[in-house]
């Protein structure tokens, strides 16, 4: 197994999907620097919900990052779809990284909320996308459960900062009180996103039977 | 469901090779009910039904003004459009996904024709949209309090929102036939329209009105004359940018054919002629009406009498003289001396100057017995209507009720207070922090008052009497009462109240 794994990083990191990572990426760079070319000077909300898009944006993207056009052919390989499913997240979470540091640099600094809640908050974000469609590539048998993961998340995102209860804030403003409780919830957010990941992370073996009603 | 089928079977039976419009409709109705079915739609079209019964039931909105009412019903339609948006590229990416495009090849439609058949799909979700906005509307305009009257113009905003962002989408799944890029585009959607992160939004006229929806709600309703919107130009430009979008997705498509390239042109240039015109501005024609109406309204107003008082209003407003007139009523009956019969004039005034957005003040006005009245009713400005009759009633003037800063505060706020019911929470309503003990600022529709500390507690320990016992004792006393002389502590003295009451200092 430990010989395996650095032999599956070139064509694991091959069959991402960068190109729709990449357009992900773009917009939540643009998002955040259209308007800081444009010299616009955004109030201190506006700032926030520019970097809370941006990371969406990017979550969105994460969301396709399960799918596999060859599921049903790689799923009786000896490398279960955990160790896979983790080694690509851990290939893209660098760029990831690199990504959201861009993001957070073209962020004009006047205005710039604190940094590391900002961070968790995409991470959470990132963390739900990922859950997403682990959770979907678990319960379906679909090659790419991305465009269902990402319609979910996007769903979720919108309706969120109208159906949260005001009880248990999320979508606050850095000069709110409660903006530390708020990042307390952020963090449990990520903690359950990460623990339906990882619960979800194998094959469905037992009731994956892609073939099962066909006729041979 | 049945009945659909059989008119689909109706429908594409007659068509002759050839002509594919009964093929393409069908289609379209395929594709039109499988959107509405779909789970992103389906929570839209809830949540903007319990949006409207959410918005409409609200206790300040018992008294709408139907000329911003119109303009309200835009911002619900935007999430079934970003929905619209989601299920139409959706549906257009369905036979690349299922890789079925090869088998639609070979069929009698063209791509061409499916994708107008994806882009006419959009039409009965935007009509599903139309009936919602009627609704709403209509809701509105049989409320008893509603003055005013609307614009068709600004109540087709919300269904072509919803027409061209499901076009958009078709016309996405043509441009970039990807699945997240549909997603992506609704962030984008999101945080500029929604968000209000648009570049010009906030803005009453020029590139502001690029945006789908122009809201540019503000806190005084403005008589329909003076709103200056070019509603009838934007909903153009919307219906032009619709097509245009829908005949481009065709053009991609591969359908070239000289009619699509005409009708191409023709939308674009409708999208151009309302784009351009609905930029250029509030006319000069408004701008000096609007002018007119704040600094010399009696020239557009209506007056009529109601008991002891005048009234005069913008025509629209004429029906709510019944309103003003009870509330006057009510504060005069329990006022004295000369105060009770005394002849009032309430003049509706607006400060127009500043555009639709704009929350400038009054100026609180220096006509002896004159009372402003605003153009917005219900909820917290019937108190403060109260507050501004009793005012004048004391002290002669709204100007001199300002500078208020003595004993006779405690009889404006208790004429004012008295007869409404629960007068404890109409008190917290009109002061400025909500709050019922120490000092505050209490509103009115012109210049605000002040009220002291002592003054809170005399007036409170009056409201929590019998109305009549205090009634008879201010009409007993109503000259010293009304007199600049008097101080919080001799008025609650004169009242009755036992309170220890400072040295009378109004905040500076």
């Amino acid at each position: 197994m430990r010989g395996v794994i650095p032999a599956l990083v070139v064509p694991v990191w091959r069959t991402l999907p960068w190109r729709t990572l990449g357009a992900a990426g773009a917009v939540g760079l643009l998002a955040v620097g259209l308007p800081r070319l444009s010299g616009a000077h955004p109030d201190p909300w506006t700032a926030l919900a520019l970097l809370r898009s941006a990371a969406l944006a990017f979550a969105l993207g994460l969301a396709f990052l399960l799918d596999d056009p060859a599921r049903h052919t790689t799923t009786p390989v000896p490398t279960g779809r955990a160790a896979r499913t983790a080694l690509r997240v851990a290939l893209v979470a660098p760029v990831a990284a690199l990504w959201w540091t861009a993001v957070l640099l073209l962020a004009p600094g006047a205005h710039r909320p604190p940094t590391g809640a900002v961070t968790l908050e995409a991470g959470a974000t990132c963390a739900l996308a990922l859950a997403a469609a682990t959770v979907a590539v678990h319960r379906t048998d679909a090659p790419r459960p991305g465009r269902p993961a990402a319609t979910a998340l996007l769903a979720t995102a919108l309706l969120a900062p109208l159906v949260v209860s005001d009880r248990w804030v999320l979508f606050v403003d850095p000069r709110d009180p409660r903006w530390a409780t708020a990042h307390e919830h952020w963090a449990w957010l990520l903690a359950g996103a990460v623990t339906v990941g990882c619960l979800t992370l194998g094959e469905p073996l037992g009731r994956f039977r892609p073939t099962a009603d066909r006729p041979t | 469901m049945t009945a659909l089928a059989t008119e689909t079977r109706r429908t594409t039976a007659p068509a002759a090779p050839g002509n594919p419009r009964a093929a393409v409709l069908a289609l379209a109705l395929f594709e039109a009910r499988r959107l509405l079915l779909r789970l992103p739609v389906l929570l839209a079209l809830a949540g903007y039904a319990a949006w409207i019964v959410w918005r409409t039931l609200q206790p300040w909105d018992d008294y709408p003004v139907l000329q911003d009412a119109d303009r309200a019903t835009q911002g619900g339609p935007l999430f079934v459009g970003l929905a619209a948006l989601l299920g139409a590229n959706h549906a257009v990416l369905r036979s690349r996904r299922r890789d079925t495009e090869r088998h639609l090849g070979v069929l009698v439609l063209s791509q061409g024709h499916r994708t107008a058949a994806h882009a006419l799909s959009v039409v009965p979700l935007a009509l599903l949209t139309a009936a919602g906005v009627a609704a709403q509307f209509t809701w509105e305009a049989f409320k008893p309090g509603a003055v005013g009257t609307g614009s068709a113009a600004e109540l087709v905003v919300g269904p072509l929102t919803v027409l061209l962002f499901g076009v958009l989408g078709v016309l996405l799944g043509r441009l970039a036939p990807s699945a997240v890029a549909a997603p992506l585009l609704v962030v984008v959607f999101f945080l500029l329209f929604v968000g209000a992160a648009f570049p010009f939004a906030g803005e009453e006229s020029g590139a502001a009105w690029f945006a789908p929806v122009v809201s540019a709600a503000g806190t005084h309703p403005f008589p329909s004359g003076l709103l200056g919107r070019p509603a009838g130009w934007h909903a153009l430009y919307l219906a032009g940018l619709a097509l245009t979008a829908a005949l481009l997705a065709v053009l991609l498509s591969g359908a070239r054919t000289r009619t699509v390239q005409a009708a191409l042109a023709a939308a674009l240039t409708l999208t151009v002629l309302g784009g351009v015109v609905q930029t250029s501005g509030v006319p000069a024609a408004t701008t000096a009406a609007r002018q007119r109406a704040s600094v010399t309204p009696e020239k557009d107003q209506r007056c009529v009498r109601r008991g002891t008082a005048d009234y005069c209003a913008f025509p629209e407003w004429t029906p709510r003289v019944g309103d003003w007139a009870r509330v006057v009523r009510r504060v005069q009956a329990l006022a004295g001396g000369t105060a009770h019969g005394r002849r009032l004039l309430v003049r509706q005034r607006v400060e127009a100057r500043y555009g639709l957005d704009g929350d400038a003040a009054l100026a609180p006005s220096t006509t002896p017995y004159q009372v402003t009245v605003g153009t917005a009713w219900g909820g917290n400005r019937i108190p403060e209507f109260s507050t501004a009759v009793a005012a004048v009633l004391v002290a002669g003037d709204e100007k001199a009720a300002g500078e208020l800063c003595d004993g006779r505060m405690v009889t404006v706020m208790w004429l004012s207070l008295a007869w409404q019911s629960d007068p404890e929470a109409r008190l917290r309503n009109v002061r400025l922090d909500d709050s019922l003990t120490g000092s505050a600022v209490v509103l009115a529709p012109t210049e605000p008052l002040t009220m002291t500390a002592g003054q809170t507690e005399v007036v409170r320990t009056l409201l929590d009497r019998p109305s009549y016992g205090v009634a008879a004792r201010v009409k007993a006393h109503w000259t010293e009462l009304t007199s600049p002389q008097v101080t919080t502590a001799r008025a609650a003295e004169i009242l009755g109240v036992h309170a220890k009451v400072g040295a009378d200092r109004c905040a500076e």
